[in-house]
């Protein structure tokens, strides 16, 4: 795939999203576009809507307005009900990776049975294949020793990394991110950035929602800093991290960074 | 007093298939109780709000009311209308009353299955059936083991209020042993003592399967 196809082609196009709970509004009108192979990292402080956004996106957290698209199809259809919808978003579903904070693996299943689950079940892929496939990216993300060992067994970082290659094993056209490192031991993060750098140099179009500040400046094409359900500031993220134009922005970026920035 | 422990020997094989007979009993409602117990419980979770109130009813129903009221009404009331054979009547007694109070642990179990674990499966693109399938049914099972084990050895021991509506089990069997003999003592104390050994061939099959599932939960 070339470059320039990479910056053309829009993946994920979020318009005018807003979402409540309650009385509670936590997305006020959110438009964003990730292109082809484009890393995107969210930040903002808790309360701010982006993990809302980002589940937003695969339809976990459903919207009250705007129209949110992967690769030109629409996600969100409030036209469909019932079992047209169910089958739509499933489909949808197989085309995003989603890794969450708490890794949420299965924990009655092996580490080769947590990858090879969804493409068996849901592709009808052959076991044998498939467990080539599933050891395939257990090495990717360092774990191939881990295959037949249980969820229980692993440090947190291992979990997450499992997780990881879960999500990878449908071939996603777009990995989604909520706060992978924030609930690892400080120690445990780097392994699982690691993982995440080495999709980024593959061109895996991501959306990252982080604390990791030096991680995101690092891995990203774009940054978006989110505060009170709107985005206050999106540029690139030498720029959002080093002189932000927003007041907003900087006040958040001090109370993270520390002094030394 | 003296012990006589000769017509015991002379009637064990009664006993046998006595003991035969409730294995049979055991083995049948078991694997109905924890089946029918699970479809209830999914039912009554997830499937349909209707559905559930009469099914919460069923289970509420036999767990307020006693096993041996229960197994007097299905085949002494019932029987008014239909002749149904007593082990028949038995297995569907024991059964319906076991199958309401596992169906009890399965839905403090399934409930117990995080929201994080739906939404893990969900967002890989299985839909809703295939999450319950696939992802919680099974770990609600695991989590389920121990208070399935306690209940089923209660059940065990309760194949032997059948012998009320006169299914020929262990203690049945000894009935017409112990008329024949006058040796009830003797006979209640080798039953007793049979019990006790199949009960602790259960706690260590149950305690086997905890250790066996114990790093799945």
């Amino acid at each position: 795939m070339s470059t320039e196809q990479e910056t053309e082609t829009p993946m994920v196009e979020i318009r005018n999203v807003y979402k409540r709970f309650g009385d509670l509004e936590v997305l006020k009108g959110i438009d964003l576009t990730v292109n082809r192979g484009k890393i995107i990292s969210i930040i903002g402080p808790s309360g701010s809507g982006k993990s809302t956004l980002l589940r937003s996106v695969n339809h976990l957290e459903v919207i009250d307005k705007g129209t949110i698209l992967l690769d030109g199809v629409q996600v969100n259809r409030p036209d469909m009900k019932g079992l047209a919808f169910e089958r739509h978003i499933n489909h949808i579903r197989q085309n995003m990776g989603m890794v969450f904070q708490h890794f949420n693996l299965f924990p009655h299943l092996s580490t080769i049975d947590n990858v090879t689950l969804a493409p068996r079940k849901l592709k009808g892929m052959d076991k044998k294949i498939a467990r080539e496939l599933g050891m395939e990216l257990l090495n990717r993300v360092g774990l191939a020793e881990k295959a037949d060992v249980f969820p229980n067994w692993l440090s947190g970082g291992q979990k997450q990394r499992v997780a990881i290659a879960r999500a990878l094993a449908m071939e996603p056209k777009v990995m989604l991110f909520d706060e992978a490192t924030s609930a690892l031991d400080p120690e445990l993060v780097e392994e699982v950035n690691l993982v995440m750098r080495g999709l980024a140099d593959e061109h895996m179009t991501m959306l990252i929602v982080t604390h990791e500040m030096g991680f995101a400046r690092d891995v990203s094409d774009w940054a978006m800093f989110m505060d009170g359900g709107v985005v206050v500031e999106e540029c690139t993220p030498e720029k959002l991290f080093s002189n932000p134009d927003q007041e907003r922005t900087r006040n958040f970026l001090r109370k993270h960074l520390g002094d030394n920035h | 007093m003296e012990f006589d422990f000769g017509p015991v020997i002379t009637y064990f094989p009664t006993l046998l298939q006595g003991l035969g007979v409730g294995f049979l009993v055991a083995v049948v409602v078991a694997f109905m109780s924890i089946v029918g117990g699970l479809v209830v419980a999914v039912i009554s979770i997830y499937i349909n709000k209707f559905l559930s109130w009469p099914l919460r009813f069923f289970i509420w129903l036999f767990m307020t009311t006693p096993l041996l009221l229960q197994l007097y009404f299905l085949y002494f009331g019932l029987g008014e209308w239909i002749l149904i054979p007593a082990i028949m009547v038995g297995i569907l007694g024991l059964g319906f009353h076991y199958m309401a109070y596992n169906a009890d642990i399965f839905i403090a179990t399934i409930k117990s299955v995080s929201g994080g674990q739906y939404e893990a499966s969900r967002s890989l693109g299985f839909g809703h059936g295939a999450t319950i399938l696939y992802i919680i049914v099974p770990q609600a099972f695991i989590r389920s083991i121990p208070q399935l084990g306690n209940n089923m050895i209660l059940m065990v021991k309760d194949t032997s209020v059948l012998s009320a509506i006169g299914v020929a089990e262990l203690v049945y069997a000894s009935q017409y042993a112990i008329s024949v003999s006058f040796r009830p003592f003797e006979f209640f104390i080798v039953i007793a003592v049979l019990y006790y050994v199949i009960n602790i061939f259960m706690e260590l099959g149950q305690a086997w399967l905890e250790r066996k599932t114990a790093y799945r939960r």
